[in-house]
Parts: C-alpha cells; sequence; structure tokens
C-alpha cells in the first residue's frame, strides 16, 4: 500500500522558509570551508570548539582500532616435512665416541647438546670426564674457522684441493717428505686413510707426537720386553697401588676407566665386603691422585729414580750399584716399609710412575716384574693405544723440515707451535716448507705458520670410530649437520689422494664391514644398524700374558741416579711440570666451562700458577699470590705463586695446558705456556728441570672457588680409618645407635604430617670414599641446567655459579705445637694450622656440595614472595619468576650452596666471549629456562630428568623403575659416588646407601632434615709409614 | 598564674630574656620566612651533590645489576643491609620523643620533637630505598605486599621476617608521618597568618583551614594523644621486627633470642645521637639557643649513656651465651667476630658504642657542646659498625667452611651509603627552610611556666626558699645561652 505520508525534518523545510529553500541547493548546508584549507589559509584558522572534539574523538576511537590489531607473535616453525625421529620436546640419543670412550649424544630438535656416557662402556661404563663433558660447546663455538683458507684468506673447497693436490704431486715428484703431523691416532679407519694417503704419495710420512707423552713407557716396553706398547692396567685387581707421580685417577693415560677401577675397591661395596685397596702415592706437587692416597709422600722429582732404585733394592733384596739413601728419612724409610706390603700383595700388586724417562720407566717394569703385576695388574696383551706418539719423532721431523727436506707439512690435531717445547724451532723449521696445511678447525698458534687451513669438523659432526684399547671398537656418528663450511680431515685426505672411495663415510663402512663388524659378531646392513645403537664392538680379550724382566739393570740405575743427580745440582728449585685436571695439554683452552672448572686440589680457575711448599713461600719471604719468575731450560715465565699443602719443600710445579696465544676469545692469555720447560732427552720429552726462581713483588690475584682450605674440625666431615671401620662399621660417621634422633618443640611434627611425599621422596647419598674429587659432575651440571660462566674476575668475587661444587678440605698430623682437634685427631683449625712446621704430612678430603634439598627447608621459610618451595616429592624447588632477590635464602642456607644471578649473564656485553651469544646458546637445555639477572637458583635435582622420567613412565603405564631417572650429576661420575633415587621405595639402590652405617647427614644437628646422606670418608692409612 | 609555676628546682626548658609570644614565633620562622644564610647554602650543595651521587649510583646498580655492589655468594648483605638497619634505627628517636615523652608528659621534648620527627621521616625514607634497592628484581618490590591476583593461591610468606618487615617499616612511616603532620598544623598556620600571596596560598592549604578555636585546640590535644598511643607500641615494634630479620634465621650470630630489646635499645641510642648531631648545628645556625637549651643536649646525652650501656650489656651477653650455649658454630662466630678478619669493624663498634659514651658520666663533658658533637658522630658511626659486624662477619664465615669468604664493598657500595645521607641532608635542610624547626605551639606552653624568665620573675617576687634558688642559680652555670652575671645581684 502506497503511503502518501511525508517525513520533514524541521519547520523550516515543513514550511519551505525561502533560507531553507536556499541552503538546500548545496550538498551541505553549511559551507566547508575546503578552499581555505587548500590555500594554506585553514592552517591558521581557528579550531572550534567542537571540531577538537570531534577530531579528539576520530583520533582516539582511530588509534583504539589501529591497537586492535594483534601483538606481533614470534612463531616456532614446524617442520614443513617432519624427519621422522624427531618430536619437538623429546630428545634424541645418538651413540658416538670421544676420545675412545662410547657415548651418548643427546640432541633436541636437531641439535647436539649434551654428552653422555654409554653404560656398557668398556672404558668408565657411562661415565665421562670434565672434558667430555664439555666437548659439545666447542661445537657452538664462534671462534671455529668457518671457511677453508689459503694464504690467511677465504676460500673454497674447490680451490683448495687443486692447489693441495698439485703442490701435492710436485712435492712428491721433489722427492720432498711429506709430513702428516698428528697426534696419536687411535681410530683406525683415519689410520686406514692415512695408510692410503701414503701409499698414493710414497714420500710422506706419519709423525705422530703427543703434547703430553708416554713414549717413555712404551720405549721401556719396547726394550725389557719387546713390546712398543703402552699397557692396559688393572688397578681394580690391584690391592696394593703404590704410584709415583702418577696421576692416574686425574690425567694419566686413561683416568675416568682408572677411578671406575680404583674405586671398586674402595666403595661403600667394597668395604661392607671388608675389603680395601692401600694407595700409597710418592709425588712432589699434590696431584688430584695424591688427595686420594691413604699415604702420600712427598718427594722432590730428583728423588724418584733414587726412592725407585731403593724399592727395587728391597724387593729384590740385591742392591744396584750406585744406591743411595733418600735426603728425607722419612721417605727412606717408607721405601722399606712400602716393599714389605708390596711383597706381601705379590700378583695384587701396582707399581706405575709417571715419568716419561724410559730408564725410569724400565726400572718400573723390572719392579712390576718382581711383584708378578704383568698377565694381573698390568696387561701388555690387550694394550691401551689411547697414547702412541713418539716424541723422537717430532724432532726429527722439524730437524728435517729445518734441512729443507720436508716439502709439505699437514698437522692433524696437532699444535706444535703451542706444545712443542720450542715453538721458535718449530717456526725456524717451517720456513723452509713449502706447502703447509693445518686441519684445526680453530685458528690456533700452528695454523698461523700454515698457508693452507682445511678446517676439520668438530666430532658431533663426523663419522669415524676409534679404538682405545686393543678388541675395543666404537662407533662415531655425525648427530648435525656440519654448522660451518668445514669437511671432515679424512675426507680431504681421500680427495688429495684420489682414493677410490670418494666420501669417508663409504670409507668408514667398508673398513667395518671388512674388518670390524666381524669382530663383534655383526655383519651387512642390520650388523651397521645394531652397531649405531650400541656403539660398539668388543672382541673377547686375550689372556693376558705374564711377562718377566731379565735385563741387566746396572746401566739402567746408573741413567736414573746420574740424572737424578744432575737434577738436584746446586742450590736450585726443582720444577716439575704437569697436567691440570681442568685443561689437560691446552687443546681445549677455548672452552669456557673448563676454564671455569676449579682446579680438584687448588680450586684455581681461569690460571695456572707456581705450586710452591708453604716453608719455602715463608723462607723466601714471598707473598700470598706473589709473582715470581722461573727460569728453566732457558726459558723464563712469570707466575703467581700459590701455596700448596703436601708440594715438596724446594720443588715447584706449574701445569701446562695454559698461556695459548691463539686459541679463541676465551682461551687466550689465560696463564702462561709451560711446555717451554720441557726438555728432550734419551728420546723422549722430560717434564723435570732445575729452575732459578725468584719473586717479583708483584701480586697477581688467582680466582679460587674455595678459600679456606681447613674444615676447622667441624663434623661436616666424618672420617674414619680403614683398621676403625673394621672394628665399627659405624666408626666415625658419629651414629653411636641413637641413629636420627630427633627431639623438635612440637608434638605432630610427624614427617607424614608436615610434608606429604605420597609417591616419590627423591633422595641422594653420596660416598666420600669413592668420589675422587675430579669435578666431571660441575660440568656436567652446568652442560644440562644451562649455568652461566662468570669469567675470572667474578669468579675471584666469589661468584661462581657452579650448583654443585666439590669442597676440599687439608687436615694435618701433629707437629710443631700445634693443637689436634678431638673428632679428627688431626690438625684442622686455622690458627692451630699456621703453628705448624712440616705441612707435607696432609690428609685431603672432597666433599660434594649441593643443595640438600632439606625437609625443614631453611630458604623456603625466610623467602617474603614464597619463590623457593617444598615440593610434594621433597624437592626443594625455585619459582625464578616469583624471585624479587632478596638473597635471604641464600644468607639462611647453611650449606651455602644457593647462587644468584648478579648480572644478566645471558645478555651483557661483558660477558660475550663465554656463552653470550646466539650461535653458541644453541647448546641450552630446552628443558631448562636461563635465568634473569636479580634471581636466586640452585641445583634442582634435575627436575625435569625427574619429570620426563615420570612422564615416560606414564606414557607406558607403568611405576617409574629405580635408575630409571639419572641426574647429570651421577650420571658422568666414573666412581659412581653419587646414588640418586626415591626414599620411598625401600628397595631402592639410594634407600640400601643411605641405610649403610656411613650415612651422616651434614649439620643434621641443625634440624633441617637434609636430603643427601654422605657416607664417612674411610682412609687405609698404615700408621707406621706415616710416623 | 603562680600555681601554674614549676618547681624553681627545675631547670628552665627555655632561656633568653624578654621572651614573648611574638619572639618566639619570630625566632623560630626566622629561616622560614627570609632568604637562607650563607651556612646553610654550603649545606645544602654539599648534601645535594651526595644526594646526586645517590642518584648515580642507584642508577648503575638499577641499569647493570646487583653486582654492582661487592656481596658474594656468602655474603648476600653487606652495605645494604646495614645502611637500612642504621637509617631504620636512626628514625627510632623520633617516636620515642614524640611520642613516649609526651605520654610520660616530658616537656623539654616539645623544643626537640619536631625535628626529631622530621629526622625519623627522613630516616625511614632512606631505609625504604635501600629495601628497593637490594633486591635483584625491584621492578617486582610489588611482589611483597599481599596483592590480590590471579595466580590462585600465590601469597606472600608471613612467615618470613622480610614480610612482617614491609608492614612494619610502611606502617612506622605512615604513623609518624600523620603524627608529624598533625602536630604541624597550629604552626602552619601561624605560617599562614603571616604570609602573603601564594605562600599564604600554599600554607592556607596545608594548615587545613586550622581556625585556632578552644575546641580545634582540644582535638587537637586528643589527636596527638591518640597518636601518641598508637605510636608508643611501634618505637618497640618495628625495630623488634627488624631484629627478627635476623633473629629468626639459623645463622650463627643472628639466632639470638637477645636480639629484639637490644635493637630497640640500639636504636634508641643511634637515634638520640643523630638527633644531637642534627640539632647541636640546627641550634647554632639558626640561633635557636635559647630553644633547644644546654638542658635539652645533657638530657639526650643522658639517654645515650643509658642507652650505649644497655646495648654494651647486650654484647657481652651475646658472648656469654654463645660460650654457653656450647654450639661451636655460635662459638665461632663471637670468637671470629673479635679476632677474625673483621676485627676492627669488631672493635670500632665496641669502642664507639659501648667506651666512649662511658665518658658522659663526666658533666664537663656532657655539657660541652663541641664533645656531644663529636661523640654523637663517634655514636653514628658505631652503630653502623655494629651491623656491619652483625650482617657481615655473621654471614662470612657460618657452618661451611669451604664457602667462608671475604666481603669487599665497591665504590658503588659505597656511594649509595654516602648518597644516602645526601639525601638525608637534602630533605632535612629544605624542612628547615619551610616548616618550622621547632614546635612553636608547643614551645610557647613553656614560656609561662618552665622557661628562665618566668623562673627569674619567681625569684624577684622573693618567695621562695633560698636554698632552692642557690640551686637553682648553680644548675644554670651549665648553660651557654645564660649570663650568670644577672643572676650575681638577685
Amino acid at each position: 500500500m502506497d503511503s502518501n505520508k511525508k517525513y520533514w525534518k524541521g519547520l523550516e523545510e515543513l514550511n519551505k522558509t525561502p533560507e531553507f529553500v536556499e541552503k538546500n541547493k548545496h550538498e551541505f548546508a553549511e559551507p566547508i570551508p575546503i578552499e581555505e584549507v587548500l590555500s594554506g589559509g585553514g592552517l591558521s584558522s581557528k579550531t572550534p570548539r567542537r571540531d577538537f572534539l570531534k577530531a579528539l574523538g576520530f583520533g582516539v576511537g582511530a588509534v583504539t582500532l589501529a591497537a586492535c590489531q594483534k601483538v606481533p607473535v614470534h612463531k616456532s616453525i614446524p617442520y614443513l616435512i617432519k624427519p621422522e625421529e624427531i618430536t619437538p620436546g623429546v630428545a634424541n640419543y645418538y651413540s658416538s665416541t670421544y676420545d675412545g670412550s662410547a657415548i651418548l649424544v643427546k640432541t633436541r630438535e636437531g641439535r647436539p647438546i649434551k654428552v653422555e656416557g654409554n653404560p656398557n662402556d668398556l672404558l668408565s661404563k657411562g661415565g665421562l670426564s670434565a672434558q667430555a663433558q664439555a666437548s659439545v660447546l666447542e661445537l657452538y663455538d664462534t671462534s671455529r674457522i668457518k671457511d677453508p683458507q689459503q694464504n690467511g684468506g677465504d676460500s673454497s673447497w674447490a680451490s683448495v684441493d687443486a692447489f693441495v693436490k698439485s703442490e701435492l704431486a710436485a712435492i712428491a715428484a721433489s722427492g720432498k717428505t711429506i709430513s702428516l703431523v698428528t697426534s696419536t691416532i687411535h681410530s683406525p679407519s683415519t689410520q686406514a686413510v692415512i695408510a692410503d694417503f701414503i701409499l698414493k704419495y710414497p714420500t710422506a710420512k706419519h709423525v705422530s707426537y703427543d703434547a703430553v707423552s708416554y713414549t717413555g713407557i712404551i720405549k721401556a716396553n719396547q726394550n725389557s720386553f719387546g713390546k712398543a706398547v703402552l699397557p692396559h692396567y688393572n688397578f681394580d685387581k690391584a690391592d696394593i697401588i703404590v704410584s709415583f707421580a702418577a696421576d692416574f685417577l686425574g690425567t694419566w693415560i686413561s683416568s675416568e676407566e682408572f677411578t671406575r677401577q680404583y674405586v671398586q675397591n674402595r666403595n661403600n661395596k667394597s668395604l661392607e665386603a671388608k675389603k680395601m685397596s692401600r694407595h700409597i702415592q710418592f709425588e712432589s706437587g699434590m696431584s688430584l691422585t695424591g688427595t686420594n692416597a691413604d699415604v702420600r709422600i712427598a718427594i722432590k722429582p730428583s728423588e724418584e729414580g733414587v726412592a725407585l732404585v731403593n724399592l727395587y733394592n728391597a724387593l729384590s733384596g740385591t742392591t744396584l750399584p750406585g744406591s743411595r739413601k733418600l735426603t728425607t728419612a722419612n721417605a727412606d724409610k717408607a721405601i722399606i716399609l712400602v716393599a714389605t706390603e708390596l711383597k706381601a700383595a705379590k700378583g695384587k700388586a701396582l707399581v706405575v710412575c709417571g715419568s716419561n724417562d724410559v730408564a725410569t720407566q724400565v726400572l718400573v717394569n723390572a719392579i712390576n716384574s718382581l711383584l708378578g703385576s704383568y698377565g694381573t695388574t698390568i696387561d701388555l696383551d690387550n694394550p691401551s693405544r689411547q697414547y702412541a706418539g713418539n716424541d723422537g719423532e717430532i724432532v726429527d721431523f722439524i730437524a728435517q723440515a729445518k734441512s729443507g727436506q720436508v716439502g709439505a707439512v699437514l698437522f692433524l690435531d696437532a699444535n706444535p707451535a703451542y706444545d712443542y717445547h720450542s715453538a721458535a724451532a718449530v717456526k725456524d723449521a717451517l720456513k723452509n716448507v713449502r706447502l703447509k696445511v693445518s686441519f684445526s678447525d680453530h685458528a690456533d698458534e700452528t695454523t698461523a705458520l700454515c698457508n693452507i687451513i682445511a678446517p676439520n669438523h668438530h666430532y658431533l659432526e663426523s663419522w669415524g670410530d676409534d679404538s682405545s684399547i686393543e678388541g675395543y671398537y666404537t662407533i662415531m656418528q655425525p648427530t648435525i649437520n656440519p654448522v660451518n663450511n668445514t669437511r671432515q680431515a679424512e675426507q680431504s685426505l681421500l680427495v688429495w689422494s684420489d682414493n677410490a672411495v670418494k666420501d669417508y663415510y663409504t670409507y668408514v663402512r667398508n673398513n667395518w664391514n671388512n674388518n670390524l663388524l666381524a669382530k663383534g659378531g655383526l655383519s651387512g646392513q642390520a650388523g651397521w644398524e645394531t652397531l649405531l645403537q650400541t656403539g660398539f664392538v668388543l672382541t673377547a680379550p686375550v689372556a693376558a700374558g705374564t711377562y718377566t724382566f731379565n735385563l741387566d739393570l746396572n746401566a739402567v740405575a746408573q741413567t736414573v741416579l746420574n740424572q737424578s743427580a744432575k737434577l738436584a745440582e746446586g742450590n736450585k728449585v726443582e720444577l716439575q711440570v704437569y697436567q691440570s685436571v681442568a685443561m689437560r695439554d691446552g687443546k681445549r683452552a677455548n672452552n669456557p666451562w673448563l676454564q671455569e672448572l676449579p682446579d680438584p686440589v687448588s680450586k684455581v680457575t681461569w690460571d695456572n700458577y707456581a705450586a710452591m711448599a708453604l716453608e719455602d713461600i715463608k723462607k723466601l719471604g714471598l707473598e700470598e699470590f706473589e709473582v715470581v719468575t722461573i727460569e728453566a731450560n732457558g726459558y723464563t715465565v712469570s707466575l703467581p705463586v700459590l701455596a700448596q699443602p703436601g708440594q715438596a719443600p724446594g720443588t715447584v710445579s706449574v701445569a701446562v695446558g695454559y698461556g695459548r696465544t691463539a686459541a679463541g676469545l676465551v682461551g687466550n692469555n689465560v696463564g702462561k705456556n709451560a711446555f717451554p720447560f720441557l726438555s728432550f732427552r734419551n728420546g723422549t720429552f722430560q717434564t723435570t728441570a732445575t729452575a732459578n726462581l725468584k719473586g717479583t713483588g708483584d701480586i697477581f690475584p688467582l680466582s679460587q672457588t674455595q678459600t679456606h682450605h681447613s674444615f676447622e674440625g667441624r663434623n661436616v666431615i666424618r672420617e674414619a680409618t680403614f683398621t676403625e671401620y673394621k672394628k665399627d662399621a659405624a666408626a666415625g660417621s658419629g651414629n653411636d645407635g641413637e641413629k636420627e634422633k630427633m627431639f623438635d618443640l612440637w608434638e605432630n611434627t610427624n614427617e607424614d604430617h608436615i610434608h606429604a611425599r605420597p609417591v616419590y621422596d627423591w633422595v641422594m647419598a653420596i660416598d666420600l670414599n669413592a668420589c675422587t674429587g675430579c669435578g666431571a659432575c660441575i660440568v656436567a651440571c652446568s652442560a644440562e641446567n644451562n649455568i652461566p660462566v662468570v669469567g675470572k674476575e667474578e669468579v675471584g668475587r666469589r661468584r661462581e655459579m657452579h650448583w654443585i661444587r666439590i669442597d676440599r678440605y687439608y687436615s694435618f698430623e701433629q707437629n710443631g705445637g700445634a693443637k689436634v682437634d678431638n673428632r679428627s685427631g688431626k690438625v684442622t683449625q686455622e690458627k692451630e694450622i699456621a703453628k705448624l712446621e712440616d705441612f707435607s704430612n696432609v690428609s685431603v678430603v672432597h666433599q660434594p656440595m649441593l643443595c640438600q634439598h632439606c625437609d625443614h627447608a631453611p630458604c623456603e621459610t625466610v623467602c617474603p614472595v614464597l619463590a623457593t618451595v617444598h615440593s610434594s616429592e621433597g624437592l626443594n624447588q625455585m619459582a625464578y619468576n616469583r624471585c624479587v632477590g632478596t638473597r635471604y635464602c641464600a644468607n639462611n642456607c647453611p650449606y651455602k650452596v644457593r647462587r644468584f644471578n648478579w648480572f644478566n649473564y645471558w645478555n651483557d656485553s661483558r660477558f660475550d666471549n663465554y656463552l653470550n651469544n646466539e650461535h653458541t646458546q644453541l647448546v641450552l637445555n630446552p628443558d631448562v629456562t636461563t635465568r634473569f639477572r636479580g634471581v636466586m637458583e640452585k641445583c634442582s635435582m634435575c627436575v625435569q630428568r625427574i619429570q620426563a622420567g615420570k612422564l615416560q613412565a606414564k606414557i607406558e603405564k607403568r611405576p617409574l623403575k629405580d635408575g630409571e631417572v639419572k641426574v647429570a650429576c651421577q650420571q658422568t661420575c666414573s666412581a659412581n659416588a653419587i646414588v640418586f633415587g626415591n626414599r620411598n621405595d625401600p628397595n631402592s639402590e639410594v634407600s640400601k646407601a643411605l641405610k649403610s652405617e656411613r650415612t651422616y647427614y651434614v649439620l643434621e644437628e641443625l634440624n633441617v632434615k637434609p636430603g643427601i646422606g654422605y657416607q664417612v670418608k674411610v682412609r687405609n692409612t698404615s700408621s707406621e709409614l706415616q710416623a | 598564674m603562680a600555681s601554674h609555676n614549676e618547681s624553681i628546682i627545675r631547670e628552665p626548658l627555655m632561656t633568653g630574656k624578654d621572651i614573648t609570644y611574638a619572639k618566639i614565633t619570630n625566632d623560630i620562622l626566622l629561616p622560614v620566612e627570609n632568604k637562607p644564610n650563607k651556612a646553610w647554602w654550603i649545606g645544602f650543595t654539599v648534601s645535594s651533590l651526595g644526594a646526586l651521587l645517590w642518584v648515580v649510583s642507584i642508577s648503575y646498580t638499577f641499569w647493570f645489576g646487583l653486582g654492582a655492589w661487592g656481596l658474594n655468594k656468602t655474603v648476600g648483605w653487606a652495605w645494604d643491609i646495614t645502611g637500612f638497619v642504621w637509617w631504620v634505627g636512626i628514625g627510632h628517636a623520633g617516636t620515642l620523643i614524640s611520642a613516649v615523652l609526651l605520654i610520660f608528659r616530658q616537656n623539654w621534648r616539645n623544643s626537640i620533637n619536631r625535628s626529631a620527627e622530621a629526622m625519623t621521616i627522613f630516616a625511614v625514607i632512606c631505609a625504604a630505598t635501600y629495601i628497593v634497592a637490594h633486591m635483584g628484581r625491584p621492578w617486582l618490590f610489588y611482589f611483597t605486599l599481599p596483592l590480590p591476583n590471579q595466580y590462585g593461591s600465590l601469597w606472600v610468606n608471613w612467615n618470613s621476617a622480610l614480610m612482617m618487615d614491609v608492614f612494619a617499616i610502611s606502617t612506622y612511616f605512615s604513623v609518624s608521618l600523620l603524627f608529624w603532620y598533625t602536630g604541624l598544623l597550629p604552626d602552619i598556620a601561624s605560617i599562614r597568618d603571616r604570609a602573603t600571596g601564594l605562600r599564604r596560598r600554599i600554607y592556607s592549604i596545608l594548615s587545613f583551614g586550622w581556625t585556632g578555636s578552644l575546641k580545634t585546640w582540644q582535638r587537637f590535644e586528643t589527636v596527638s594523644l591518640i597518636l601518641a598511643g598508637i605510636s608508643t607500641p611501634l618505637v618497640l615494634s618495628v625495630h623488634t621486627i627488624v631484629s627478627f630479620d635476623f633473629a629468626t634465621s639459623l645463622v650463627p650470630g643472628w639466632h639470638t633470642t637477645i636480639f629484639p630489646p637490644y635493637f630497640v635499645a640500639g636504636a634508641i641510642f643511634s637515634g638520640f645521637a643523630m638527633v644531637q648531631t642534627l640539632l647541636l648545628v640546627t641550634r647554632k645556625v639558626l640561633g635557636l639557643e635559647n630553644y633547644i637549651t644546654m638542658f635539652h643536649v645533657e638530657s639526650m646525652n643522658k639517654i645515650i649513656l643509658l642507652t650505649g650501656s644497655i646495648v654494651g650489656v647486650a654484647y657481652i651477653t651475646e658472648f656469654f651465651i654463645a660460650w654457653y650455649s656450647g654450639v661451636e658454630y655460635e662459638q665461632y662466630a663471637f670468637i671470629n667476630r673479635a679476632t677474625g678478619p673483621y676485627w676492627w669493624a669488631y672493635w670500632s663498634m665496641m669502642s664507639c658504642n659501648v667506651i666512649s659514651p662511658q665518658l658522659f658520666w663526666s658533666k664537663t663533658l656532657r655539657t660541652s657542646i663541641k664533645f656531644s658533637w663529636f661523640l654523637s658522630i663517634i655514636v653514628n658511626i658505631g652503630m653502623w659498625f655494629e651491623r656491619f659486624v652483625i650482617i657481615v662477619t655473621s654471614l662470612h664465615r657460618d657452618y661451611i667452611p669451604s664457602s667462608w669468604a671475604m666481603f669487599y664493598p665497591t665504590w658503588v657500595d659505597v656511594s649509595v651509603f654516602i648518597g644516602s645521607i645526601g639525601l638525608f641532608f637534602t630533605m632535612f635542610l629544605l624542612f628547615v627552610r619551610v616548616l618550622p624547626s621547632v614546635a612553636i605551639a608547643e614551645v610557647k606552653l613553656l614560656l609561662k611556666t618552665s622557661s628562665e624568665q618566668a623562673k627569674k620573675k619567681l625569684i624577684n617576687e622573693n618567695h621562695l626558699d633560698p636554698a632552692e634558688v642557690e640551686y637553682y642559680k648553680e644548675s644554670l652555670t651549665k648553660f651557654d645561652s645564660i649570663d650568670t652575671a644577672d643572676y650575681e645581684k638577685v
């Protein structure tokens, strides 16, 4: 229906007033000042209030709408085509090998983040050294060489290959030598590649040398038994171990394996069987092994030979010509007593010596032969391949290079410009070499002298294999695509020698298919796949034969005694050069985790130093950390002095591995180089020398993580002797029948009532008798828990961040006017120690210290914001996001295990050379958050691993099994000193360990109810030897 | 009204001749109503430079993190909490003077309470800055407040002494501020009445419309008394709770039940010393000798002597208990205080806090202005060392010897502390310029009863026991603001 209604807007329209009619002609009722605006006048015109409000309204509205756009989201991009085996958030493990040990590499989303021991590894059964733990960080080192280099500039592989091949051909044609200088290579495939290379270039020669050499032992065995091998030692078969300066728990040959073996006769299990080996150490500087010895006798390097001669005399009943008494009556007497004990333990005794002198090692062979060690504690038939370098070869190479006989040199894993005793000679010699190639993945001291750098892969990017012990073959497989434009050295050698096999992976497979798989009873593709899962093959060992030494020793004794006499000549100090546990030969100097790992004995980080006896320091009027100049073998170095209890008076010890000048951002100029102190004598490098020592008056503070070294008689350390232990298993533990009887003010402090832990109660047991103090756990923990590296200066301010530390305490036998304390019967108090006259008779104890996860945690009650609370599984947890950083918890922690983020270590330019860059941060464990500055942190008992284990069990619908979850420190411990598990399960390993009579809790009298039980340190001391 | 006159044997609380109500107002408002003198400018320049140093060093800390300070894994608190407790302690005299002495009707407080209360407020501000600054993440300081949040049951920890501290300090600050401001109202009104222009408008607003009627005065008195009643327990509670920061922990040397009374005594001790430090200078510079007299100085010195002795007894008791407890850690902590690496801090504390105040047994010394000032500084230093000794020497060697460490302050630690003193003095100097530093109204109460002038009039009236008059005259000899020659003829 049509409507004739008319709508009008106003009376004006209805009435059609003339004004309205006029206005209605235009589109807008009021004129719009467009012209004005466009002509520019509009801008200066006044804005009416209404317009202003309109504009304001529009503006606010528009801005509001614009602001409604979504915040940009940083997306994690999912895999377009997901690799079959990768599930984001779930770690993959690949078996591989590190330095001959079978390992497992943990990768997350395609990047390796942690190295873990393979539990079936022949050497350390799942334990790993600090070096192996730290090696993963080097993959992400920004100072690695990213491209091949020719004459100092970046190049391409094609041009490098063309150049090297033409040069090699020319050199081979000219008949000059092509030297392949390497450190020991114990990879069968690499050895085969080198052999092929030599086949192609007949003038090629393989020069194998080790910065820290065992040539002395190899040559001595050649000499004594006709076998030029490094024997495989069995410390587990020895009831008596006598070591002359061999740091077999720290650095000597195969320290992780030896640690495992050694502890087998000293741990709780062995003690419960009333069995404990006795370990006697004769040495100058205090080594990690020395700290673990039952009896340690400090002798000068010059007395080592004399002592060995005397020991031989005492054992054999003869007297070698020229034998003389030791200068200290104590040591002299000790040798006789040691001989008696050794004789009594014939067939179960082992004498080892750290010397690299052939004559000395021949003498040791003679002694071991007398003791029937061959075939029992020493195995010459399944020898170790860990070190096969020959010192003479490198010396010869340098001489030949100097004389111009060498046309080309290829350095693989060798850095003679740093670790050869005369860098000048190396430089000089290399001037006469036409082609110098380095495979180093870092610009090091030697690459600086080379015209070609063909950077090698990191071992986590490589295919390969290893054989550390005869009959034990491990496989190395890559866990990541090469990060840089590098190429495996073996591949380069294959290319340069025009090998029929084009790539090294095929080469390795062929080698295994043809030679090695069969040794493990494997074959074909299936065998190869099995190998990649198990990680190794092992042939049944050959029965170790007995060997008898029957050569004339007169000349040997003469040499040894003459050398000793020469060392003791004049009124000088005797210098001993050693490897530190953290830095070893310095190849890993650019690794901040290792630089920050405190030395197990001195607790010094980021430096080497001159370790001297307290008596000498007093005598020479030196101050703590005073810089001294040490001059020996024509080389002078300035190092700060460290007062080392147990150091033989008249000696000074300096660690090698420091003073790198081209290691990278981290390792450059840390400490001073001690390799030039070595000398070449009788075919081997000697590590001792006579030195002149002078104070300079300058002070160079060392950064120690522990500066108070005595335990003040406090019962945080509890010890007993083996004799006492045999009488009473609870000896020294303080458990006198009323174990853990506590009195409480509150009636209902029934534990279940306060903290119900219905399923799990995570606790730990640490056997002080098993822990050697090596510190591998510290690095493992850093890798697992993303612990920042803080650098020398911050460590010096006592701000290292390690969640686990190893406390090391010295105590002394009574002498002088010092008083012993009642509990330990030793001199343990600072002010009493000051009264001692003789500091050499020192006992050492190592105590791993980490958050004790107290059930009555004092940190929890004082936090104003409840940032640290107790879990229903007995863990003391940190809520980082809630922490405001009052540090009250750290103050109130009696164990001082809490660590505060003083700076933003992950994003602060001052920490740039450690982990603070995006590339290196790829090593971070994504399951653990990095902590912001101002936040407290501490050991979480690897709560991420507990969670992962529980989840796995839940998925598989089964209860969590004991031992399924291993915390990082426990996992890497070759000594198995740390046991972790559920206390609610009476059959768990940890429950059993905690039931031991030796168990005590540190500071249990505070009633904080710590969750970590320690087991009393037991020493198999001998009162006669110590007197 | 002779019946309201005070006994002649009491010393006068106000000196000077021809004092009238108007003169009192004029005298006290002199600095407020005139341009500042040279001494003020010098003081203000130095203090503001100090305050600037505080701004710089605090900013540096916030920018780089707490690592800028010398703290470490073993010593988690050092100059920060030392400074905090020191300032809170200083703040204590104000409340004691204003509240406790009011309840006990100690009229001599009238001349000093204003400055003492102002000092309290500024000292508590300085202390509060330390609370925030010492946090690792100061931008999250509000986590320490029980604010409702979206995290379910996430609440603050009422067991933590730090939590109680937040409440103790904030309560103390608010009550002190309220008390101080209430007392200021009649005086602000006085300024308002004499001012013109913008000043008049500002002071008019600040005076909350004070009329001065009888009813206003009556209410004023009531409110003062109520606030005094509220404040009195605070005198005891605040430092008790501060002492809980230590006493409720298990650090040897902290875990001590004697801490609450010992801390309260120490706080009053240091507070009076700081009042002395400030007032002896203010009195001279602002010409207030007639209102802050030798009687006040001596009274405060007596309190310093008393509280210093209490503190001394506490120190000795701690040692005795450490020995008596038989706890080796406790024993070591105390032996280490006296003979360890920080022995110098301990003996500085002992000589400044226990030995030196004993000199006040001598009347000559306690009525010497110069000596009193010198000793007040010594006590301030000693009380700083007391907190340093308690905090640093207890922490640096506690249970596990491997973690024993030394604390070395950095330039930032020192600057924050010196800066906080600068901040304090800047605030105080601004205060004396804009508000009366002596409570005008309350001092006026004394004029007719307790002033020297009133007493002289009494003597002149000649109705008094001559022996008592002689006694009175003798007591006047110590006053530096009285010319004893005036009394020779009477």
